[in-house]
């Protein structure tokens, strides 16, 4: 018998916590890599006067470690929003913190300029950050416990246990990474892994990009889980390391690591799946649900609207146009994959079917932008299908693929995607 | 850290699991602010005259994975504003756990308090012993232990008064 091995969130907190070793259940203080926000009311307003009027620190420790984000209400539409930006932007001045603006969904946006760097500790309010676990940092939402960060080095936590979630099998032609997902949801539950660490890993991962892996791991607070994290491999440093803020030595998971669970889940042969109405527990096979119908579309958010998704809402919508009076919106998750998606004639496709593209920002899936009347149903790529979260508290939101949005917007009703590819 | 024991009645039970507590005020009320507005539209799904009949300490029960889905705030700023002293649920969404100790609002995990609670019952939960009692059935029940900064967050009041009394313990 020897001593049981790390899981790999064990072992970014043992450094994070200065120690060599930690298990779950510790109780430890650690000091994260990075701390990152978006602005918004009751959060960063909020903590920048805390942390002055309650605390007395007028700069935060180590500036380079904090990243800010204007990706909601963006653009503007009331004056007290743009003061509120202004806020963010003279704060960020004023500390050294660098504001990153109108560059995309910050989730997305951090990965891209490096703040998903292997090995990091990082925390933010908002907890679709898991997604920076696709390249093996350990990216935790806080929610309003993120003034802690601000206002001392390191932050108090309980190591928590992991589940690990091993892959198997290759999905088939319309079926995603957000298919994955939900198909978790409903295989495991939406409370199996409540306070723990989601890992996913398996030779399914193969056949999952890292745009996918980014979908899936954005999610994983629908499970209960805190985040979730991918063991680092080729395709995955290829992207981190070379854009990493710091140096640091990737940390992988051991062979005998303690885990709270070990679950195999196949998707092989898993069909596209709907989550209907108003919970994100309510996993059904889309096939069940095909044929009803809705007004709205939505394609974007932090989970999804990145280039394979674009692509093959493009490749569904070949030759075809949205339904009369459908709105079809789609918001590429970046202006970097609005870019790429432009000149791969992506979007010159989605215009022509009739999609209403705008550019990168939040606002689509919260209910600010492109908002439903009472009754109106929308099929949805956003992360929560919750009442009223994209407009009245009468609407309804189904989520499911991008190509299922797709597909949907042709027929206006749900729509099995296979059928168009 | 001392943590007072907290005695009441059980005032409502939940009994959905997943339950999704922006329900309490309705989505429609979610951007209240005021916690006497916010008072006066909650649980009229539920029970129009709940309000009425809250005693300061009352305690809410729920079911398993209570808090899950995308949680506001207002919804326990309400309860709070009614009397409402903590919540004992079967488990917890972590989202909803951690903003609610953050406002220094007691919440316990007590597997098994579905089967062993009726409304009104006299209920109480010891922080020492981590047990909740029944004293209207005499029965007992474990509560799970909380980390460690939950506790002194709890003791503290919230997280600004835990950070408050980090800073003079490191001082």
């Amino acid at each position: 018998m020897g001593t049981a091995g790390m899981t790999i969130a064990e072992k970014i907190l043992a450094r994070a916590s200065g120690s060599s070793r930690v298990r779950a259940g510790d109780e430890i203080k650690a000091r994260p890599d990075f701390v990152i926000a978006y602005d918004f009311p009751g959060y960063t307003d909020t903590i920048f006067r805390q942390m002055k009027e309650d605390f007395n620190v007028d700069k935060v420790a180590d500036p380079e470690r904090f990243a800010l984000f204007i990706d909601h209400m963006v653009p503007a539409i009331a004056p007290h929003e743009e003061k509120l930006h202004k806020i963010t932007r003279d704060w960020g001045a004023a500390q050294g913190v660098p504001v990153y603006e109108r560059m995309g969904i910050g989730h997305q946006v951090a990965a891209e300029i490096g703040y998903a760097t292997p090995g990091a500790f990082v925390v933010h309010f908002d907890g679709h950050i898991s997604q920076l676990g696709t390249y093996g940092a350990l990216a935790i939402g806080v929610r309003r416990h993120l003034l802690e960060a601000f206002v001392k080095e390191r932050i108090q936590l309980k190591v928590p246990r992991t589940t690990l979630v091993e892959l198997s099998g290759k999905p088939g032609p319309g079926v995603m990474a957000r298919d994955v997902f939900h198909h978790i949801v409903r295989e495991l539950g939406p409370s199996a892994c409540r306070f723990h660490v989601l890992e996913i890993a398996g030779p399914a991962l193969e056949h999952i990009s890292l745009e996918g892996r980014q979908t899936i791991t954005c999610l994983a607070m629908f499970t209960g889980a805190i985040t979730a994290i991918i063991d680092p491999d080729d395709t995955s440093l290829a992207y981190s390391l070379p854009r990493a803020r710091i140096k640091l030595e990737p940390v992988y998971s051991d062979g005998n690591a303690d885990y709270a669970a070990v679950h195999r889940v196949d998707v092989s042969g898993l069909a596209p799946i709907v989550v209907i109405p108003p919970s994100p527990a309510n996993t059904r096979n889309l096939t069940d649900y095909e044929g009803i119908e809705v007004q709205v579309g939505y394609l974007g958010s932090c989970a999804s609207g990145r280039l394979e998704d674009l692509r093959i809402a493009a490749q569904v919508l070949k030759g075809h146009h949205i339904a009369p009076g459908f709105q079809l919106h789609v918001v590429p998750t970046s202006q970097a994959i609005m870019k790429a998606a432009a000149a791969e004639g992506i979007i010159t496709e989605l215009v022509e079917a009739g999609a209403f593209v705008s550019s990168s920002s939040c606002d689509y899936c919260f209910g600010r932008m492109g908002v439903m009347d009472e009754g109106q149903r929308a099929v949805s790529t956003g992360t929560l299908n919750v009442r009223g979260r994209m407009g009245s508290p009468d609407s309804e939101i189904f989520l499911m693929n991008a190509a299922a949005v797709a597909a949907s917007a042709i027929e206006g009703r749900i729509a099995d995607p296979r059928k168009y590819l | 850290m001392h943590l007072t024991r907290l005695r009441g009645r059980v005032a409502f039970i939940f009994g959905e699991a997943d339950f999704d507590v922006d329900q309490i005020v309705g989505v429609k009320n979610i951007k209240l602010k005021d916690p006497a507005e916010l008072a006066a539209v909650a649980m009229q799904e539920y029970d129009a005259a709940f309000a009425a009949s809250i005693k300061p300490g009352d305690i809410l029960v729920g079911n398993h994975n209570f808090g899950y889905g995308h949680p506001h705030y207002p919804p326990m700023i309400a309860m709070r504003h009614l009397g409402i002293a903590a919540v004992v649920a079967e488990s917890f969404s972590p989202g909803y756990w951690r903003g609610e100790i953050a406002m220094g609002f007691p919440q316990a995990t007590c597997p098994g308090v579905l089967a062993n609670v009726s409304r009104w019952d006299e209920v109480e939960i010891d922080w020492d012993n981590y047990t909740f009692h029944n004293h209207t059935t005499g029965k007992s029940l474990a509560i799970e232990p909380l980390s460690e900064g939950d506790r002194q967050m709890l003791a503290c009041g919230g997280l600004i008064g835990y950070l408050k009394a980090r800073d003079r313990e490191e001082a």
